[in-house]
């Protein structure tokens, strides 16, 4: 008897176990096939429209357009710094944002001043520094007055070209290599699969993706911009010369709500409504740059919106954390 | 110490042969733990980083320092530490208790000198932000028998050299322990590498250039005649600035760096470093990567691990371990796994012997 109840026991335990990890593991292909793979598939399409528009008319009125398209699409992936991403310095190549040192300006003037012929192969401008790569560095020359009213033939136009195209090469191998790196995060924990040791490290891989993004959106696209009270810094909000500092944040929360719904195999009611919550704040926010920061009121405004962002981090480690058994990295965290 | 733990310290070393690390089971490494439970505790690991013994921690620990030939090993709490525990691994219990002096306290390491008779323990003077190093005498019952400067401010970790010389990464941040872990001197923080002795005081010490002074100098590894310090910046992230510093005596240290997207994806942070086989290595837990240089202190490769931290010497090679269980192999510049626990492992892997 006491045999058989120990043998029940183990039973129902083992069927939890498997259960559980059965549920988990339908919580990471679902972030895969709904969000990661369409996302970075949506980034290399953009991408690759926008070198294509390059090619065919690389001044600044042209290429407008196709630069937001592409730098949207980012916005639905840029959070996912595991696997690809993290390879070759891709992340900062694609946004060297943010720029503690003024370098995007700096390697932008540098290239234009010296006309430097990198530009004139996809091989040698991939070896340029990250910081004059990417789309702050196209931006530049897209909206800084001083650059932006080059012609066809100036060096500017080639330079922008060699952005466009280098942005389209990292984007289609990104979305080339991410089915294979998505098989290892599906079978993490079978044998042989050296990258992800047991199941639940797929689960904190994309976990983690998720709350960094979050925390990246409120630490940085919002905190960097806030400064002190006594000294907001509007002049830090990423991509203010194009307008975007704000759609970033909106693209963003929005590209974090699918990455959550995906991983969440129950209902995710207060993530929802924190994520909802924390969209109309942003959407209805009349300051695309966050320049209302210098003043009080618009001060207020951002931070209330941080806060909101704050409590959707909550709801999700709670929600989404808990279920699966993770949590934020033990030496992440502690630093010392 | 009261006089009956004393006593039985006395009854039990006069009554049994002298024990050495084989009776432990021959650990390669020590390591500290966070449990699947909660719970905490030290582990002694095999060279392929499976399980030798495992001895119960009362709270988190930072890293332990193994005895050279005594089956002991001392476990520090985490910073700002007022403890430390005695741990006998073959009896797998504690044998003593540290308490840092009133107005001090502990930073999460230690070193033997004096062939393990003499313990010395990095402390932070709470009332005045200068560092000191707490010397104990193992045969004493690890009685309080003196203390020397640091020679800087916020001493960290501590390696002994050849000849008991010490070296000690004076990390240069001044924190009260009632402010938590709050940084009250990043304005003018100067760390240093002091080279000293107990007997002789300080041999040498090495600055960084003034406009590297928020490159706090934290951990130490040592291989042919070489110190390696990793460093943790203090400044605006990201950042390129360098974190791995190779320091030979009286020569200028050599900085060593990644690109700078590799560089910045460190996120200003090494949380360890170890020196095998002619490469070192260091850890960042927060960028999710270990950076592998060669001595000469040319970048050699990235490899990626989510929440690494832990990095020790393994023959000829490097072993790292990480806050998800994992313990893996650095081989042929990738990592290798070796196991898989249900377990975080905490900051630090020690290399025993």
């Amino acid at each position: 008897m006491r045999i058989s109840l120990a043998m029940r026991s183990l039973t129902v335990t083992l069927a939890m176990v498997c259960g559980f990890s059965d549920m988990a593991k339908a919580g990471v292909d679902e972030a895969l096939s709904r969000h990661v793979l369409p996302g970075f598939g949506a980034f290399a399409q953009s991408s690759a429209a926008l070198a294509a528009k390059a090619e065919e008319d690389c001044r600044a009125g042209a290429l407008k357009p196709a630069y937001h398209a592409a730098y949207d699409a980012w916005m639905g992936v840029s959070h996912l710094h595991l696997g690809p991403l993290e390879q070759g310095g891709r992340s900062l190549a694609i946004t060297f944002w943010p720029d503690t040192r003024g370098m995007v300006g700096r390697t932008v003037a540098g290239l234009v001043a010296d006309e430097d012929p990198v530009v004139d192969t996809a091989e040698g401008f991939a070896s340029v520094s990250v910081a004059g790569r990417g789309l702050l560095a196209l931006e530049r020359l897209l909206y800084e007055p001083e650059l932006a009213g080059y012609g066809t033939g100036d060096y500017e136009c080639r330079l922008a070209r060699a952005i466009a195209v280098d942005l389209a090469r990292m984007a289609r191998e990104m979305d080339d290599e991410w089915p294979d790196f998505a098989g290892l995060l599906r079978s993490a924990g079978a044998p042989g699969n050296d990258v992800f040791l047991k199941p639940e490290e797929a689960h904190q891989a994309l976990y983690t993706a998720l709350m960094s993004g979050l925390e990246f959106n409120r630490d940085q696209r919002l905190g960097r911009v806030m400064g002190s009270f006594e000294r907001p810094r509007p002049n830090r909000a990423e991509a203010r010369r194009s307008g975007r500092s704000k759609r970033n944040v909106v693209l963003s929360l929005e590209a974090l709500r699918d990455l959550a719904r995906g991983l969440a195999d129950q209902p995710i009611a207060e993530s929802e409504a924190a994520f909802a919550q924390a969209l109309e704040t942003a959407e209805a926010l009349d300051d695309p740059v966050l320049a209302g920061v210098a003043t009080p009121q618009g001060r207020l405004k951002v931070e209330v919106l941080a806060q909101e962002i704050r409590r959707i981090e909550e709801a999700v480690a709670q929600e989404i954390g808990v279920a699966l058994g993770v949590t934020a990295g033990f030496n992440s965290q502690d630093g010392d | 110490m009261d006089r009956r733990s004393f006593l039985s310290s006395m009854v039990f070393s006069a009554a049994m042969p002298r024990l050495g690390w084989a009776d432990a089971g021959s650990p390669a490494y020590l390591a500290a733990a966070r449990e699947a439970d909660g719970a905490y505790a030290l582990y002694g690991l095999s060279e392929d980083g499976a399980d030798i013994f495992r001895i119960p921690l009362p709270e988190r620990g930072h890293a332990a320092t193994a005895h050279p030939s005594a089956p002991e090993a001392v476990g520090f709490a985490r910073r700002p530490g007022r403890f430390a525990l005695v741990i006998d691994c073959v009896a797998g219990r504690e044998t003593h208790r540290l308490h840092s002096p009133e107005g001090r306290h502990f930073y999460g390491h230690g070193a033997f000198v004096e062939d393990g008779a003499v313990l010395v323990t990095p402390e932070n003077d709470i009332a005045t932000g200068q560092g000191w190093l707490g010397l104990w005498a193992r045969d004493e019952g690890y009685a309080r028998i003196g203390e020397v400067p640091s020679g800087g401010v916020g001493p960290h970790d501590i390696l002994r050299l050849d000849g008991d010389v010490l070296v000690v990464a004076n990390g240069g941040i001044r924190t009260h322990p009632e402010r938590g872990r709050e940084k009250l001197n990043l304005d003018s923080m100067r760390p240093n590498l002091s080279y000293l002795t107990l007997r002789g005081g300080i041999e040498e010490q090495v600055e960084l250039a003034r406009d590297l002074h928020l490159a706090s100098i934290r951990h130490l590894a040592q291989a042919q005649g070489v110190v390696g310090f990793a460093m943790q910046w203090q400044g605006d992230l990201p950042d390129s600035a360098p974190l791995l510093g190779l320091h030979r005596r009286g020569e200028a240290p050599v900085l060593c760096a990644a690109d700078m997207a590799e560089q910045m994806a460190m996120e200003g942070y090494a949380g360890s470093v170890a020196m095998s086989g002619g490469q070192v290595a260091i850890t960042s837990p927060r960028g999710g990567r270990v950076h592998v240089f060669g001595m000469d202190g040319q970048f050699r490769a990235s490899l990626k691990r989510a929440d690494v931290c832990g990095v020790a010497s393994a023959g000829s090679g490097l072993m790292v371990t990480d806050g998800m269980g994992g313990v893996l192999r650095i081989r042929g510049g990738a990592l290798s796994p070796a196991q898989s626990y249900d377990r975080a492992w905490d900051n630090h892997l020690i290399r025993v012997g």
